[in-house]
C-alpha cells in the first residue's frame, strides 16, 4: 500500500480515537473565541424582549431525550429571559417520550430560583396524544384539549389559565424542537390564527426553517448549540452552549481536514493509476 | 361494510374539518370540529398503548420460545413492568408513584433512559466523521460543490471559523448568511416546501374521497 | 455530594459508557442497555397514556365531572377497539378507530398546508428578499430562480429536455449547495449531541472521582 493509499484507508477506530481526543483536549484546555450573533438569533431575542410585561407567551418542549445537549441550552436561556421580563408562560409538549418530564425538570427548577409561582406565573400544561389536535385544538379552547396539567390539577384551579383560553389570549409562541413539530406549529397555528411563532431547533432541522424566515412566517431562528450560544450571550446567562462552542470549533477543523486527507489521497492515488496505466 | 364504514366515518370526521375552517367560533361546525379533535386526541392515545401491547407480546413471545438471546427479552420485560407500573399507579398511595418529580417513574427516566437516549445519538458524531473521512470523494462538479459548501458551513458555524473567514474578507461571514443561507438554501428548501406541502394536500384529499385505503390494510 | 448524588451519577456514566462501548464492537453489556433502553421507553409510554389518556381525558370527564360528559364513550370504545389488531379474526375492527384519526388529520392537513406552507411560500418568494433590512434585488433573483428551479427538478412527469432540462440543470446546482449547507449543519448538530454526553463525563464522573477517592 502506497502513501496515498494509507492516507484515504486509515482504520475506522482510529478516526474515533482522533474525534474523541479532539472533544476531550479543549475541557481540559479551554479555548474561547468571540461568538458572532446572527440576524435571526438577534431578530428572536428582540421579539420577546419587546413583548409588555405579563405578556403570556406559549413555551413548547417538543424535544426527545436524544437532542438535549441542542435544546436544553436553547429552552434554559429562553424560560430565563422569559422570567426575567416577568412574562407569563405556558409550557406544552407534543413528544410523548421524554417531553412532560423534561418540561417539568426545566421549568421547576428554574422557577425556584427566579422565585416564580406555579399557576400564576407559569404552567406546565405536558402532553396529549394526536399534535394534530393539540395544536389545531388550542386554537378554539385549550381547556377541551388540557382538562388538567401536568400534575392533574384541573386548569380552573390555576389563577393563570383563567385568562388564557386559546391562541388569542397569547403574545408569542416560543416553539423548542428537535424534529418536524415545527412545520405544523407555522402551517397549523401561525398560518390559521395570526399569532407570532419563533423557533429554537436542533441543527439539523435549522436550515429548512429558513425558509419560514424568510418569508415571515418565522420570528427569530436558532439553529443548535451556536444557536443556543448566541442566546445565553444575548440574554447575558452563558452556560453549556458557549463552552461548547470552543469544543465544537476543534471537532468542525478535525472534519474538515478528514475531509481534506481523504481526497488528497484519493486523487493521488488515481493520478498514480491513471499514469502508471498510460 | 368491513371497508365502507371506515371510509364514511373518515369523510365524515375530515370533512367537518374542511368546513370548520371557514366558519366563525361558536357556529356548529366549529363546535363539533373541536370535540372531532378531542376525539382524535384519546383515539391517538390508545393507538400507541397498541404499540406498546405489540412489543410486549414479540417480547414475551422470545422468552416463550426462548429464542436466541431471550435473555435480554427478560431486562426489556422486566425494564417494561419496573417502569411503567409506578407511572399507573395512583400518587395518592405514595409519593414514589405517579409521573412527579421525584417518583420512581420519573428518576428511571432521568437517569437511566436520559443517559442512553444522549449516547445513543451522540456516538454519531464518531459515525459522521468517519463517513466524511472514507466516503466524501469530490468525483464530480456537483459533489465538489456540495463539499466546499459543506466546509464553508462548518467554518461559519464555529467562532474560530468567523474569525478565519473575518481575516480573508469582512463581508465572507455576512455573504454566506445572506446569499448561501437565505438565497440559495432557502430557495431549495422553499421549492420542496411547497412541493411536499402539494403532495400532503393532495394525499389529505384521497384519504377523505376513499381514494387512498391503505392505512386500512388487507381484507 | 450527598451519597444518592453519586450514586446517580455513577448509573449515568454505566449507561452511558456501556452505550459508548459499540464503538469497538457489539457485547453483551451494550445489548443489556439496548434491551433496557427499549423496556424502560415502553414503561415510560405505558405510565403517560394511562395518565394523561385514560384517566385525565376519559375516566375523569366520565364520571367526575359536574356533567359527565358521556358521548367521550364513543372515542373510548373506538380506542379499546384498537387493540383488536392483535388479532388476526378481529383487525378489521381497528380501522375504525384508525380511519377516523386519519379523515379527521386529512381534513386539518388539506387546508393547513395549502394555507400555511404553499400560499405562505408563494406570496414570501413574490416579495423583495431583504438584507441587512433592505430590498436586495440579487438575493430577490437568486431565490426566485432557485425555488422555480428546484420546483422543475423535481417534476418528473414530463422529460428533463430543452428549457425544462437547462432549469432543472440549475436546480441541481442549487440543491447541491443547499444540501451541503444542511451536510455542514448535520455534522455540527452531531458533534452538539457528543459533546454534551462528554462534557457530562469529564465534569460530573470525573468530578465525582475527588469525592470517593
Amino acid at each position: 500500500m502506497n502513501i496515498w493509499q494509507r492516507m484515504s484507508s486509515i482504520d475506522r477506530h482510529y478516526v474515533y480515537l482522533l474525534v474523541a481526543a479532539t472533544v476531550i483536549f479543549p475541557l481540559i484546555v479551554p479555548a474561547h473565541f468571540p461568538i458572532g450573533i446572527s440576524p435571526e438569533a438577534r431578530q428572536l431575542y428582540e421579539a420577546v424582549d419587546s413583548l409588555p410585561e405579563g405578556s403570556v407567551v406559549l413555551l413548547t418542549f417538543d424535544m426527545y431525550a436524544n437532542n438535549l445537549a441542542e435544546t436544553e441550552p436553547i429552552a434554559r436561556a429562553a424560560l430565563y429571559h422569559l422570567f426575567r421580563k416577568n412574562l407569563k408562560v405556558v409550557t406544552v409538549t407534543t413528544i410523548p417520550f421524554g417531553g412532560p418530564s423534561i418540561a417539568e425538570r426545566i421549568t421547576r427548577e428554574l422557577a425556584a430560583k427566579y422565585h416564580k409561582t406555579y399557576g400564576v406565573d407559569y404552567v406546565n400544561l405536558g402532553y396529549k396524544p394526536n399534535y394534530v389536535s393539540v395544536l389545531k385544538g388550542m386554537g378554539s379552547s385549550i381547556e377541551s384539549i388540557y382538562p388538567t396539567d401536568n400534575s392533574s390539577t384541573p386548569l380552573a384551579q390555576l389563577p393563570l389559565m383563567q385568562t388564557v383560553k386559546n391562541y388569542a389570549d397569547m403574545k408569542f409562541i416560543y416553539v423548542v424542537a428537535d424534529n418536524g413539530i415545527v412545520d405544523y406549529w407555522i402551517s397549523i397555528v401561525q398560518a390559521q390564527y395570526g399569532i407570532r411563532v419563533g423557533c429554537g431547533v436542533t441543527s439539523v432541522m435549522a436550515p429548512k426553517l429558513y425558509a419560514y424566515v424568510g418569508s415571515g412566517q418565522m420570528t427569530g431562528l436558532l439553529g443548535g448549540m451556536k444557536g443556543a450560544a448566541e442566546y445565553e450571550l444575548l440574554v447575558g446567562k452563558e452556560g453549556l452552549a458557549v463552552t461548547g462552542m470552543g469544543i465544537q470549533s476543534l471537532v468542525h477543523l478535525l472534519i474538515i481536514a478528514l475531509i481534506f486527507i481523504g481526497n488528497l489521497g484519493f486523487f493521488m492515488e488515481k493520478r498514480r493509476a491513471a499514469r502508471a496505466k498510460s | 361494510m368491513k371497508r365502507t364504514v371506515p371510509l364514511i366515518l373518515a369523510f365524515i370526521s375530515g370533512i367537518v374539518m374542511v368546513i370548520a375552517f371557514f366558519c366563525r367560533e361558536g357556529s356548529l361546525a366549529e363546535n363539533l370540529s373541536q370535540e372531532f379533535l378531542i376525539w382524535s386526541s384519546i383515539i391517538g392515545g390508545f393507538s400507541l398503548l397498541l404499540g406498546c401491547a405489540s412489543i410486549v407480546r414479540v417480547q414475551w413471545k422470545h422468552v416463550s420460545q426462548q429464542k436466541s438471546g431471550w435473555g435480554f427479552s427478560v431486562v426489556t420485560l422486566a425494564a417494561v413492568l419496573i417502569s411503567g407500573l409506578p407511572g399507573v399507579f395512583a400518587v395518592s398511595w405514595s409519593p414514589l408513584f405517579g409521573r412527579g418529580t421525584g417518583s420512581i417513574y420519573d428518576w428511571i427516566f432521568v437517569y437511566i433512559s436520559t443517559p442512553m437516549s444522549g449516547t445513543m445519538f451522540g456516538i454519531l458524531a464518531f459515525y459522521i466523521a468517519s463517513a466524511a473521512y472514507r466516503a466524501f470523494r469530490a468525483r464530480s462538479a456537483e459533489a465538489t460543490l456540495l463539499l466546499i459548501t459543506a466546509s464553508l458551513v462548518m467554518l461559519w458555524r464555529i467562532p474560530m471559523g468567523e474569525a478565519f473567514l473575518g481575516t480573508i474578507s469582512s463581508h465572507l461571514v455576512d455573504f454566506v448568511n445572506t446569499y448561501i443561507m437565505l438565497g440559495i438554501n432557502l430557495a431549495v428548501q422553499r421549492g420542496i416546501i411547497i412541493g411536499a406541502a402539494l403532495g400532503a394536500a393532495s394525499m389529505s384529499l384521497r384519504i377523505l374521497l376513499g381514494i387512498e385505503r391503505t392505512y386500512m390494510g388487507r381484507g | 455530594m450527598s451519597g444518592m448524588e453519586l450514586f446517580q451519577i455513577w448509573i449515568m456514566a454505566f449507561f452511558t459508557l456501556a452505550i459508548f462501548s459499540f464503538l469497538y464492537k457489539d457485547n453483551p453489556i451494550y445489548r443489556f442497555a439496548e434491551h433496557l433502553y427499549a423496556g424502560v421507553s415502553v414503561g415510560y409510554y405505558i405510565g403517560l397514556y394511562w395518565d394523561t389518556v385514560i384517566v385525565q381525558q376519559l375516566w375523569v370527564p366520565l364520571t367526575q365531572s359536574k356533567v359527565p360528559e358521556y358521548w367521550l364513550a364513543v372515542p373510548g370504545i373506538m380506542g379499546v377497539l384498537m387493540f383488536s389488531r392483535l388479532s388476526s379474526k378481529y383487525s378489521w375492527m381497528a380501522r375504525i378507530g384508525l380511519a377516523f384519526i386519519m379523515g379527521n388529520t386529512a381534513g386539518v392537513f388539506l387546508l393547513s398546508q395549502l394555507h400555511g406552507n404553499v400560499i405562505g411560500q408563494m406570496q414570501g418568494t413574490m416579495s423583495p428578499q431583504m438584507a441587512n433590512g433592505s430590498p436586495n434585488a440579487a438575493l430577490t433573483a437568486i431565490v426566485v430562480l432557485g425555488v422555480i428551479a428546484t420546483l422543475i427538478y423535481f417534476y418528473f412527469s414530463k422529460e428533463h429536455t430543452g428549457a425544462l432540462g437547462v432549469t432543472a440543470k440549475v436546480g441541481i446546482w442549487f440543491i447541491m449547495i443547499s444540501f451541503g449547507a444542511h451536510f455542514g449543519y448535520t455534522v455540527m448538530g452531531r458533534i452538539s449531541l457528543l459533546i454534551g454526553r462528554v462534557y457530562f463525563l469529564y465534569t460530573d464522573w470525573i468530578g465525582s472521582f475527588s469525592q470517593i477517592f
